[in-house]
């Protein structure tokens, strides 16, 4: 902008004047002079006529409505709550808690992870096969859950049970002892009763005998004679005919 | 105090600066940025810069709207650099007709011919108004908006801007001639 002298005004001093003169705000010598110079300046007389224009031009410009779900994201991206929550929290008194429900809640927030663990399909599985493993036991073992509804959980009532169960697993225990020693005194009659066996035959029938060994293997230690049984650590004599003669009789036990 | 309630915590306080200042930040946004789709996002963001910055907001150093109105501001400037490249980029790809000066802004808003009611004409004439607003360089752009569309005066504009109140005087003046150098030429290539 050219700074040039008008009406005792520079333009510069015009240009600082310019938005408080549009604004209305102007009064007295000042308006005069200001108005002056805009009627005389060739420079800022047409500045004021654009700056009217464009601030008219500016109202027309009117104020445009926010879309509805603006301020329920706001929300949600700052404190995470949506909007409608927000107000019926702020409506409603807060819920009185009890100890427990605050436990429970402690618990489950505790647990978490853990439960979060056991629900991998892996260990679904495990324990879907422990749980057929011991629904399988127990009824084999007679074991009815209805059964179980019954139980008393009294402490006169757990001792009972206890003492109880005990006794039968010691009578069961006896009765098993019982057995064996019955068992034990039949055999050990029957086998004073029964007379004892002649002694097999030495001569077994080879007609049927394919093994091709010899009899009597376990008399490795004695050389035969003929039928004459000698002694192998026996000192010789000078002849055969004084060996000392050995008789063994054998007698077995039948069992 | 609604901010001081905020900072203990209380979302209630914040949903009500929510309501206050929505509107307020989203027209800003809007006139800023041009289009609805960014102005929304930009306004979610000044709201989340907000809740995280509420507690630095010191009551002794202005109004809580000149503290929002900075945040704001700020973050437009930002936004705009970063868009910057992406505009260049684009007008360097973009035909040669649809560069600035190849297309008036009479082409580009609906055509005249058709007999409109006022309503109709009062919608044409904010479009054209605000695609002419969206040509201005952004320093004039910002000061026009704050002081013809939200009435903030010179002090407060000068603190959101950081720049003298004799700055802000001449940036409007500057702004508004321009703007009306524009429309001027759109409407005369019209008639």
């Amino acid at each position: 902008m050219p700074d040039h002298t008008s009406n005792g005004m520079q333009c510069h001093e015009f240009d600082s004047l310019l938005a408080d003169a549009i604004d209305g705000i102007l009064s007295g010598t000042q308006l005069e002079a200001f108005q002056a110079h805009a009627r005389t300046c060739s420079a800022c007389g047409p500045l004021l006529a654009e700056a009217e224009a464009g601030r008219n031009w500016l109202k027309e410009l009117t104020e445009v409505e926010p879309p509805a779900s603006l301020v329920t994201n706001i929300l949600a991206s700052t404190t995470g709550v949506d909007s409608q929550r927000l107000r019926v929290n702020v409506a409603a008194p807060p819920p009185q808690v009890s100890w427990l429900e605050r436990v429970q809640a402690w618990i489950s927030e505790g647990m978490q992870p853990v439960w979060a663990t056991i629900r991998q399909p892996r260990f679904a599985m495990s324990f879907g096969m422990a749980f057929f493993s011991l629904s399988v036991a127990l009824s084999m073992l007679g074991v009815k859950p209805a059964d179980l509804r019954q139980i008393s959980l009294r402490p006169a009532a757990i001792r009972h049970a206890y003492y109880n169960t005990e006794a039968r697993v010691v009578r069961y225990y006896d009765n098993i002892r019982l057995v064996y020693q019955v068992q034990a005194a039949a055999s050990r009659l029957k086998r004073n009763v029964t007379p004892a066996e002649p002694a097999p035959a030495k001569q077994k029938d080879h007609k049927n005998d394919t093994t091709e060994q010899p009899d009597q293997k376990q008399e490795r230690n004695y050389s035969r004679t003929e039928d004459r049984l000698i002694l192998a650590c026996a000192p010789l004599g000078p002849s055969g005919s004084d060996l000392p003669v050995v008789s063994v009789t054998t007698y077995r036990r039948l069992v | 105090m609604l901010v001081r309630r905020c900072v203990a915590g209380d979302a209630a306080a914040w949903e009500e600066i929510v309501q206050t200042y929505n509107r307020r930040i989203y027209n800003i946004c809007y006139r800023f940025a041009g289009s609805a789709d960014d102005a929304q996002d930009l306004t979610q963001e000044v709201f989340i810069k907000m809740f995280r910055t509420l507690a630095s907001y010191d009551h002794t150093k202005g109004a809580f709207v000149t503290w929002v109105t900075t945040i704001t501001r700020n973050l437009l400037v930002d936004h705009f650099r970063k868009t910057k490249q992406d505009r260049m980029t684009d007008s360097i790809d973009a035909p040669v007709s649809a560069q600035e000066d190849a297309q008036p802004l009479s082409e580009q808003i609906q055509d005249q011919s058709a007999p409109p009611d006022a309503h109709v004409r009062s919608r044409e004439v904010g479009e054209t108004v605000h695609a002419a607003l969206a040509r201005l360089s952004p320093e004039l752009r910002e000061a026009l908006i704050l002081r013809d569309l939200q009435d903030f005066d010179y002090r407060e504009i000068a603190t959101v801007l950081k720049v003298p109140e004799g700055t802000v005087k001449s940036r409007i003046n500057r702004g508004r001639a321009e703007l009306a150098r524009l429309l001027q030429r759109t409407y005369r290539q019209v008639m």
